[in-house]
């Protein structure tokens, strides 16, 4: 059992020593899988005696590595025993949850960086104050901006994460299918940040637009 | 020299004579000679796997000094480059093997012109096991995911640990540290072998040093057969950490064996698994234990597939 007596807390749980809340966490219920009591290796491999031991010395140093505190004593006297090295506490690399609903997929992200930069370095002035200067803004006006780049509109919704359905019935004024208002300008806000015109005048010119259509049909 | 693979585990029923049995198989095919040999003494059965009947020598011929030669009593199998040493013709009690019968053995093994040699033990904890597990260079620990069974791996592990530790004490005469121990605890039994080096860490560190790194030239490996579905996949990887947590040897786990009820039709028809249903996952598992046995996973190509599995 010497062996383990000697390792300090983050050994125990085997996690580097500016590991982060999530990741101490994730350790943790890790360790229990093995030394808990349910568990059939701890069962096996250790007394009741030693396996309490092992579990109340994993249960002291959760409790004093969750508690920021507790912890900041704890690596202070680490490293006042010269146990690890001071500077390692300062190095920035945690882990932190994956969010469930992620907006950048791995690939997705790069693709978002290029086709971003496509439209920064295109000169769009021109499309823009002709837009810009209608008084109704039609879907046609906003697949103009998009051509003008020269992106496919499934390269939108890698960006923007707008359905392609959607981004569809947007440009071709298609009020059947369009979401409701309120949706609506979320996406008319989204497209027009992505190229960089005014959200506010965009989504004014395209409802005023789309009542007109309505309105005549 | 040939490279020794011992398949041992403490329970019965784990599949050791069927991963014996399968893993000279794919390491055949792997285009290397090997031997199986089957050392469950007293009570064989690698043949029956292997779909053979009416074997002429074994290992009897062998003890019985009508052949000198080991090698010269292996069988051909139905798979190329494979052959293999039954114990079937055996006496009754060959069970309890004489010590130096046991050396004997063992020092003919190592002698075996081939590339492989795979031994087949029997369950069990008895020194004849433990001597031939410790003879392999690599001892391969197979259980399935009972706490019944793994606490006899367990339980098979400490006692080779002891043995081992026991070799190795003997040789450097620090005998007394064994007895030091015995005195310690209530009953005068050495429980578990960690209390041995414990007690010799504690008075001796000189001698410590030496003894760890003896413990570390041992090496397990370890199986986990009979793997079902929604079961927790780690729990090889959960096992090899305690142990090279808690031993001072060498653990490897080398992957789970999926469970499959064609195994059983296999034993049934006495055929070789992986040759009978070779697109199985279980054939899939073996093959890739198989690999990293022999360390082909290192360049293979084709096995990316398993890297992304483990």
């Amino acid at each position: 059992m010497r062996k383990f007596e000697e390792l300090n807390h983050y050994q125990i749980f085997g996690i580097p020593i500016n590991a982060s809340a999530f990741e101490i966490r994730q350790a943790y219920k890790e360790t229990l899988s093995i030394y808990g009591n349910d568990s059939p290796i701890s069962y096996s491999f250790f007394t009741e005696e030693e396996s309490k031991e092992i579990l109340d010395r994993v249960e002291e140093a959760f409790s004093t590595l969750i508690d920021q505190e507790k912890r900041e004593l704890y690596d202070k006297m680490l490293v006042h025993d010269k146990k690890i090295d001071p500077s390692d506490l300062t190095k920035k690399k945690q882990k932190v949850p994956t969010p469930l609903f992620s907006s950048k997929t791995p690939s997705g992200a790069a693709i978002s960086k290029t086709i971003k930069k496509r439209i920064k370095d295109k000169d769009l002035k021109k499309t823009k104050e002709a837009i810009l200067s209608k008084d109704m803004i039609s879907g046609d006006d906003l697949k103009q901006l998009r051509q003008t780049v020269g992106i496919k509109i499934e390269d939108l919704f890698e960006v923007t994460r707008i359905t392609v359905s959607i981004l569809e019935a947007i440009e071709n004024d298609n009020f059947g299918t369009l979401p409701s208002t309120v949706y609506l300008k979320n996406f008319l806000k989204a497209y027009a940040k992505l190229f960089e015109v005014d959200p506010k005048k965009i989504i004014d010119g395209y409802l005023k637009n789309l009542n007109h259509i309505k309105g005549t049909s | 020299m040939a490279h020794i693979f011992a398949v041992g585990g403490g329970k019965g029923g784990t599949g050791k004579s069927f991963i014996a049995a399968n893993l000279g198989v794919m390491l055949a095919r792997q285009g290397k000679k090997v031997v199986l040999v089957d050392l469950d003494l007293g009570a064989p059965n690698l043949h029956t796997m292997m779909g053979l009947t009416n074997l002429k020598t074994g290992l009897s011929n062998f003890l019985n000094k009508s052949v000198k030669n080991l090698s010269l009593t292996s069988a051909p199998t139905k798979t190329p480059n494979l052959y293999i040493i039954s114990s079937l013709r055996c006496s009754l009690e060959v069970g309890n093997l004489f010590y130096a019968q046991k050396q004997k053995i063992i020092r003919a093994i190592w002698q075996l012109p081939t590339d492989y040699v795979v031994l087949d033990l029997g369950a069990g904890t008895t020194y004849n096991t433990l001597d031939f597990f410790l003879a392999s260079h690599q001892g391969l620990s197979v259980f399935t995911p009972e706490p019944t069974s793994i606490q006899n791996t367990v339980q098979f592990i400490k006692a080779v640990y002891l043995r081992k530790l026991k070799h190795i004490l003997k040789q450097h005469a620090f005998a007394t540290a064994v007895k030091e121990v015995g005195y310690e605890s209530d009953d005068g039994v050495v429980r578990s072998p960690l209390d041995i080096v414990d007690s010799v860490m504690r008075s001796d560190p000189a001698r410590a040093k030496l003894l760890q790194k003896e413990l570390g030239k041992l090496r397990f490996k370890l199986i986990l057969n009979q793997y079902r579905k929604h079961m927790d996949v780690t729990l090889g990887n959960k096992i090899e950490k305690v142990c090279n947590r808690h031993f001072y040897s060498q653990f490897q786990f080398l992957g789970n064996i999926a469970y499959n009820e064609r195994v059983y039709e296999s034993i049934i028809a006495r055929k070789v698994f992986v040759a009978k249903y070779p697109y199985t996952p279980t054939s899939t598992d073996l093959k890739n234990v198989a690999n990293k046995m022999t360390g082909r996973n290192v360049q293979a190509p084709t096995l990316k597939e398993t890297n992304a599995k483990v």
